[in-house]
């Protein structure tokens, strides 16, 4: 983490603090500040965490009982807490997010399973008919805060089934915030802050990234507040902005701008709806020039209605267009998998092609 | 003891009125007339709904006619306040019968500032808090999957509430029902699963929905009861849902209860002549004759307690005259403006929602151009 994370970190701490109140945990003399640890392990101590501060958190979906779940992000968890509050459903989207809106409106604090964001499909309904509509339809009567987990994202010679970036849909529909952590840091912080806040919140876990992305985390009790986005690294001549299992490309590609003596500013977005316009316009400004870089297919892409912001709000500071790099508008390939994704080759021609404008 | 899978509906007052041999009731007079006045409300808002929507001063209504005897009986086997129901959108007689008031359930028809629900919704989307009554969604059978997610909820909380989700015959055909029938029995959820079987999804009749000989056999390939009663027969419905209910708080399981009435009316305005379109005269006399609040008035008459016709006309005119009280009050509370359009869609207003307020803001307080009619 870098010094400015994790100024930013101490800062999130208390600014949620306020707005979620917590419950922190005792700190504990004889524990170390912080701990080495992957995101998918990031992942399953978060639901750890919550199922042992609140009695409300159940954690439920295809496979997540013994089995620990396809990608083991639920391990251990029903044997610590037993199958009342940790258990396998029947192989069914629908049922698994319409029973969590239930349970919700009832009191609890559901996080559910989607085994691939790929399947969730069957489930759309209960999502964007029920979950994020409950709320306004009944002028705040009901109200459902709700978690549906799901790996999503390319890059494991998963074909189509087993690879795809949908939360477009889901950003598309008012009443489900959206967000997608790229590092454990943010992805222990954001499944707090998603678990303990008031709204159906649809958590993205970058699958190529479970295993890939390590990092340190606090031992203490934080949050990463939904809505905030995270500079990486600061810099003055580009803005490299992305999400998810794209970044470490985005670090690349800034790495490789900086050996030709360019500085590039990366920020990760973290959290989609709602998203930290701030922060994207106070980069677009300073520097002028925007790369904006998500894998999921273009048409729809997000990072669309970033870039029309930008131009709507800082067309005056801008020096070039602002640039896509995305996924390609095909069903995403099986075999050509890597030569889909973006990755830093495509994102560095990118840069060139906006610095020289 | 109700019996599952039985081959016949289950009565206690039979077609001519009589009480079914063997069958018992335990109802006072006083809970009886109860019945007889809240099935009468129900018929009676249908009438004077349907004036209304001639009038313009609502946009879109579906009459429970015909429906009554399923709709209250359903309300009066439940503890109201107390058991949560996921109703669907014809469920008006059971928002009625769980104690939303007229004015309730008539402001949000006609969307007005005293709407609980903020006029968020169309006619028939009804919701109540207080009442535990789920403010619906159209989408049809989505109310399954959580209705038995929040009787999973009542039973990991070792509560003694019943989740009660209602739904029409054409609701048995969509994936969510299947989806949310099987996770109740798999999670032996306490979920009454209630089947209004009124034969008619708007022009599509019962028996080109399913090939299955019935809806309540459809449970036991799912592992759970299924119970067939006539829903034309108030005290039936209300015996049938109070036993099952309560075998339910006792920790009894899933079961799936089928009742069997009739639409009388069309599926909505926009339907409005069903009998020129799809279904004969014919068939729509054959259950106008066996209508519920008749066959219950029957009942009373054989039990020394009729129905005087100077009571019947009474009561109606001031049924009509507190349904016109609750339309008078939601027309006069006004309509929500541009203010609360943006409320309510978080527990917090992110900042594209505040950005989007203050850019409506300026619009409806007149500083952004206008575009004059017929320039």
């Amino acid at each position: 983490m870098t010094a400015t994370e994790e100024k930013r970190a101490d800062t999130e701490v208390q600014a949620a603090g306020e707005s979620v109140q917590p419950k922190p945990e005792q700190p504990n003399p004889g524990q170390p500040a912080t701990m080495t640890m992957t995101l998918i392990q990031a992942v399953n101590e978060g639901m750890r965490g919550e199922l042992r501060r609140d009695p409300r958190v159940l954690v439920f979906g295809e496979d997540v009982g013994a089995r620990g779940g396809v990608f083991l992000a639920t391990a251990g968890l029903q044997a610590e807490f037993g199958e009342r509050r940790v258990f396998d459903t029947p192989l069914s989207e629908g049922a698994i997010v319409g029973a969590a809106v239930g349970m919700a409106v009832r009191g609890l604090r559901p996080i559910a399973e989607i085994q691939f964001a790929d399947y969730i499909g069957p489930g759309f309904d209960q999502l964007t008919s029920q979950a994020a509509k409950l709320r306004y339809r009944s002028g705040g009567q009901f109200t459902c805060p709700l978690v549906i987990r799901t790996p999503s994202g390319g890059g494991v010679k998963g074909g189509h089934h087993h690879s795809q970036s949908p939360e477009a849909y889901y950003c598309h529909t008012p009443g489900l915030k959206v967000v997608m952590p790229s590092t454990p840091y943010d992805a222990l912080g954001l499944l707090r802050a998603a678990v303990r806040g008031e709204d159906p919140v649809m958590f993205f876990e970058p699958k190529r990234l479970y295993r890939a992305a390590k990092g340190e985390v606090p031992t203490a009790d934080y949050v990463v507040e939904l809505g905030r986005a995270a500079v990486r690294q600061q810099g003055s001549d580009i803005s490299l902005i992305g999400y998810g299992g794209v970044m470490p490309d985005l670090q690349k590609a800034a790495e490789a701008l900086a050996a030709e003596g360019v500085s590039a500013e990366v920020i990760d977005l973290r959290s989609l709806v709602p998203w930290d316009r701030e922060t994207v316009m106070a980069s677009a400004a300073k520097t002028g020039r925007v790369v904006l870089v998500s894998e999921a297919p273009r048409i729809g892409n997000f990072m669309g209605e970033v870039a029309s912001s930008i131009q709507e709000e800082v067309f005056d500071s801008l020096l070039a267009p602002v640039l896509q790099v995305a996924g390609f508008d095909t069903p995403y390939p099986y075999v050509q998998d890597r030569i889909y994704l973006p990755g830093a080759g495509r994102i560095l021609n990118a840069a060139v092609k906006v610095l020289n404008y | 003891m109700l019996e599952a899978f039985p081959t016949q509906p289950f009565q206690v007052i039979l077609e001519d009125g009589h009480l079914r041999p063997g069958a018992t009731f335990d109802q006072t007079p006083a809970q009886l007339r109860e019945l007889w006045q809240s099935m009468t409300l129900v018929r009676e808002f249908d009438r004077k709904l349907v004036t209304l929507l001639r009038q313009g001063r609502t946009t879109f209504y579906a009459q429970a006619s015909g429906m009554e005897a399923t709709q209250i009986g359903i309300a009066r086997g439940l503890r109201p306040g107390h058991d949560w129901v996921w109703g669907y959108y014809r469920d008006q007689g059971i928002a009625l019968g769980l104690g939303l008031s007229l004015t309730d359930v008539v402001a949000q028809m006609v969307g007005s500032n005293n709407d609980l629900n903020k006029g968020r919704q169309m006619p028939h989307h009804s919701g109540s808090v207080a009442s535990r009554f789920v403010s619906g969604s159209s989408s049809i059978a989505s109310q399954v999957p959580p209705a038995v997610g929040m009787a999973m909820a009542q039973s990991y909380l070792g509560l003694d509430e019943v989740t009660v989700c209602t739904f029409g015959d054409g609701a048995t055909s969509e994936g969510d029902w299947h989806a949310g029938i099987n996770m109740a029995a798999v999670k032996n959820a306490p979920c009454l699963l209630i089947c209004e079987n009124n034969q008619w999804a708007i022009s599509t009749p019962v028996e080109r929905q399913t090939r299955s000989e019935s809806i309540h056999i459809k449970a036991q390939a799912y592992g759970m009861p299924g119970y067939f009663v006539d829903g034309n027969d108030v005290l039936a419905v209300q015996q049938a849902v109070k036993e099952l209910a309560d075998g339910m708080r006792n920790g009894g399981g899933p079961a799936l209860l089928e009742c069997l009435t009739y639409r009388v009316g069309s599926h909505s305005n926009a339907d409005a002549d069903a009998e020129k379109n799809y279904r004969s005269r014919e068939q729509v006399r054959g259950w106008t004759d066996r209508d519920p609040i008749t066959r219950f008035e029957k009942f009373l008459a054989l039990q020394g307690q009729e129905i005087g016709s100077q009571e019947r006309a009474d009561f109606v005119a001031l049924i009509h005259r507190q349904i016109e009280g609750a339309v008078q009050q939601a027309e006069s509370s006004g309509i929500p403006g541009w203010q609360s359009m943006l409320d309510d869609v978080y527990s917090d207003t992110p900042v594209h929602l505040r950005r989007s307020y203050e850019a409506l803001r300026q619009e409806q307080s007149g500083q952004a151009m206008q575009v004059q009619e017929g320039a």
